[in-house]
This record gives C-alpha cells, sequence and structure tokens, in this order.
C-alpha cells in the first residue's frame, strides 16, 4: 500500500479515468439490458433495470476512485 | 532616460506588427493560390503488400496499423536481443538503457503491488514499451501509429482484463475471487454481483477508448493541418505545438494506461479480504 503522497502525474492519471468509467458503466449497462431483453422479449423493464445497476456501477467506481469508499464496499 | 524606455517599447512592438503583416500576406497569398479541393487521406509511406488475402484480410494492401504492428513488434524485438547479448557488470549503453527502463517499471510495480509486485514485470513491461513505441511512432511523418485504430487498443485492454481476472483467480481460487464480487454484507449479494459485475466490464472499455480517443485525434488535428500545404503557418504549428504536445501525451497515455493495470492487478491479488482503507 503505497504511504507517500502520489506524484502529480500519478495524480493525473486517476483523475483521468473518472469521467469515461463513469459513462463506460451507464451504456455497458444498457447494452447487457437491451440484449438481454432482444434475447427473453421482456422489454422494457429489463432494459431499464440493468441502466439502472449500470449507473449504479458507474458510481461505485466514481466514488472508489475518489477515496471516499474504501476496497469491499 | 525617457530615450531609452521610447526604443525598447518601440522594439516590443515592432516584433508584433511583423508577425501580423506576415500573416496577413500569408493568407493572402494563400487564397489567391489555393486548390480546390483538400486531400485528408493519405496512405502511409510504407505498405506492404497483402499476403494474407487467404486468411481473410480484405483489400489489396495489409491495414497499415498491421504493418505498423510489426514493425513496433520488430524494433522492440531487436532493442531487446542487442541489449542482453553481452552482458557485463560494468554495462555498455545499451544494457545500460535497457537496465534503467526494467528498474523504473520495476519500482513502479512495487508501489502499486507490493511484494509481489516483481512477477507482473514481464506483462506490464511489455505492455508499456509497446504502447509507448507505437505512440512515438506517430510522430514520424509517413507513419501511423497503430494504436490510433480501436483494433489494436481492444486487443490490449482485452488482454489486461483477462490477465488480471486470471492472476486473480490463481491466487485465491475461482470462489473465494468471485466472493469479492459480492460487496460487504451477504444477503447483498444478488444486487452488489451484477453491479460489480458491470464495473468490470467498463475497464477494458475505458482503457481502450481513452488511448484510441487521444491517438487518432492527435492524428486528425495532424493531418487537417498538413492539408493545409499552400499556408506555411500550419508548419509552424506543427513543429511549434502539435509536435511536443504528441510526444507529452504519448508517454503520459502510456503511463495511465499501465498506471491502471497495475491498479486492477493489484486490487485483484491483494490479500486480506477486510480492509477498509487505501
Amino acid at each position: 500500500m503505497p504511504d507517500e503522497e502520489p506524484s502529480l502525474l500519478r495524480q493525473l492519471a486517476r483523475l483521468s479515468t473518472i469521467g469515461v468509467t463513469l459513462v463506460a458503466a451507464t451504456a455497458i449497462g444498457l447494452a447487457i439490458g437491451y440484449g438481454l431483453d432482444r434475447w427473453l422479449g421482456t422489454s422494457p423493464w429489463l432494459t431499464l433495470t440493468f441502466t439502472l445497476f449500470g449507473i449504479a456501477a458507474g458510481f461505485i467506481n466514481l466514488f472508489r476512485d475518489l477515496g471516499l469508499i474504501g476496497r469491499g464496499q | 532616460m525617457p530615450s531609452e524606455t521610447v526604443e525598447s517599447r518601440s522594439g516590443g512592438k515592432g516584433i508584433w506588427i511583423l508577425l501580423g503583416i506576415l500573416t496577413v500576406v500569408n493568407l493572402a497569398v494563400g487564397l489567391l493560390f489555393a486548390p480546390h479541393q483538400v486531400e485528408l487521406e493519405h496512405p502511409p509511406i510504407v505498405q506492404l503488400p497483402n499476403f494474407l488475402a487467404f486468411l481473410g484480410v480484405p483489400g489489396e494492401w495489409m491495414p497499415p496499423y498491421l504493418t505498423f504492428t510489426w514493425l513496433v513488434m520488430g524494433i522492440l524485438v531487436v532493442m531487446g536481443v542487442l541489449g542482453t547479448r553481452a552482458l557485463r557488470p560494468v554495462p555498455g549503453p545499451l544494457q545500460n538503457f535497457v537496465e534503467v527502463v526494467i528498474e523504473g517499471f520495476g519500482g513502479l510495480l512495487d508501489q502499486m503491488i507490493g511484494r509481489q509486485g516483481r512477477q507482473f514485470l514481464p506483462f506490464i513491461g511489455t505492455t508499456g514499451l509497446f504502447i509507448l513505441t507505437s505512440n512515438l511512432l506517430g510522430n514520424i511523418p509517413g507513419f501511423q501509429p497503430p494504436t490510433a485504430n480501436l483494433n489494436t487498443n481492444v486487443a490490449l485492454a482485452l488482454t489486461v482484463f483477462i490477465y488480471y481476472n486470471y492472476s486473480g483467480i490463481r491466487k485465491h481460487g475461482l470462489l473465494n475471487y468471485l466472493k469479492h464480487f459480492c460487496g460487504p454484507v451477504l444477503w447483498l449479494a444478488p444486487l452488489m454481483f451484477p453491479i460489480e459485475f458491470i464495473a468490470h466490464l467498463a475497464r477494458p472499455v475505458s482503457l481502450s477508448i481513452r488511448l484510441f480517443g487521444n491517438m487518432f485525434g492527435e492524428e486528425a488535428v495532424i493531418t487537417i493541418l498538413l492539408a493545409l500545404v499552400w499556408l506555411v503557418m500550419p508548419y509552424f504549428i506543427w513543429l511549434g505545438i502539435m509536435l511536443p504536445l504528441s510526444l507529452f501525451t504519448a508517454a503520459v497515455q502510456t503511463f495511465i494506461f499501465i498506471m491502471l493495470s497495475m491498479v486492477y492487478i493489484a486490487g485483484a491479488v491483494e490479500e486480506g479480504h477486510g480492509e477498509e482503507h487505501h
């Protein structure tokens, strides 16, 4: 576990990943929901549910990257 | 004293007046002699004929990202072979350079992953050197970086994804590793499992798109700048602004990619399931 203050480059690298991950997680949730809906035919409920899961996953990643939440939570 | 200040003031303003006149003359000459159509699509300088057509590769020429991937592989292999050929205790220049590179990656790994970091040195080092060489290759006129194409980046990101999951499964066992996905309390598992699954899937997507966007965007801007060939100004913009910026973002994007790979590997491999602060 690194204890020292991370360098500027490292902080830049960690911060640059937050935005893309939020969007990517939402998009993946939407894609999974849409695919499952087409396969099982239960539209639009699965699409909505998995989109919400995707948004939640994006926010969980966001909080983890900002250091507001530790690892196993 | 008043004459000195008047001279220095007019000397400072003279440069800007000269630049303004040059720009106006440049634009006038350029607009007078402008071609009617700007050519934006240039094939790269080196192109191999398509000798793998029987495997299903389309077109008459090898796709440029494939050619330049082979070029990058050739550069890395040659550098590796030449650097480790006659190992001496007091190293020569090439061996010194290779040792500096390896120690740099090793130091990063020790910082990120801790005690067991060194076993991931081949993977992280190869990925980092491949991405760095590919990004820097795009600055040579006529060469396209293979990382400016989505195929290369998705391949790299999928490899990282499979590798860190494999490392986690190999260290913890399959059941234990999947337990990491279930969150803190056991009855929340049906809710947490899809969320963790989607969060893990978002990682290779974001890795590949970030690298692709940076490299392709730079290449597109430079192409448009240099297509304005009849104006002389774009060459100075290229040399003065875009070229240093391109070298800088090549290094930064490499660093971001391998740092995130190390964070993912560290997250999969770390022991002690209950610790809560990092």
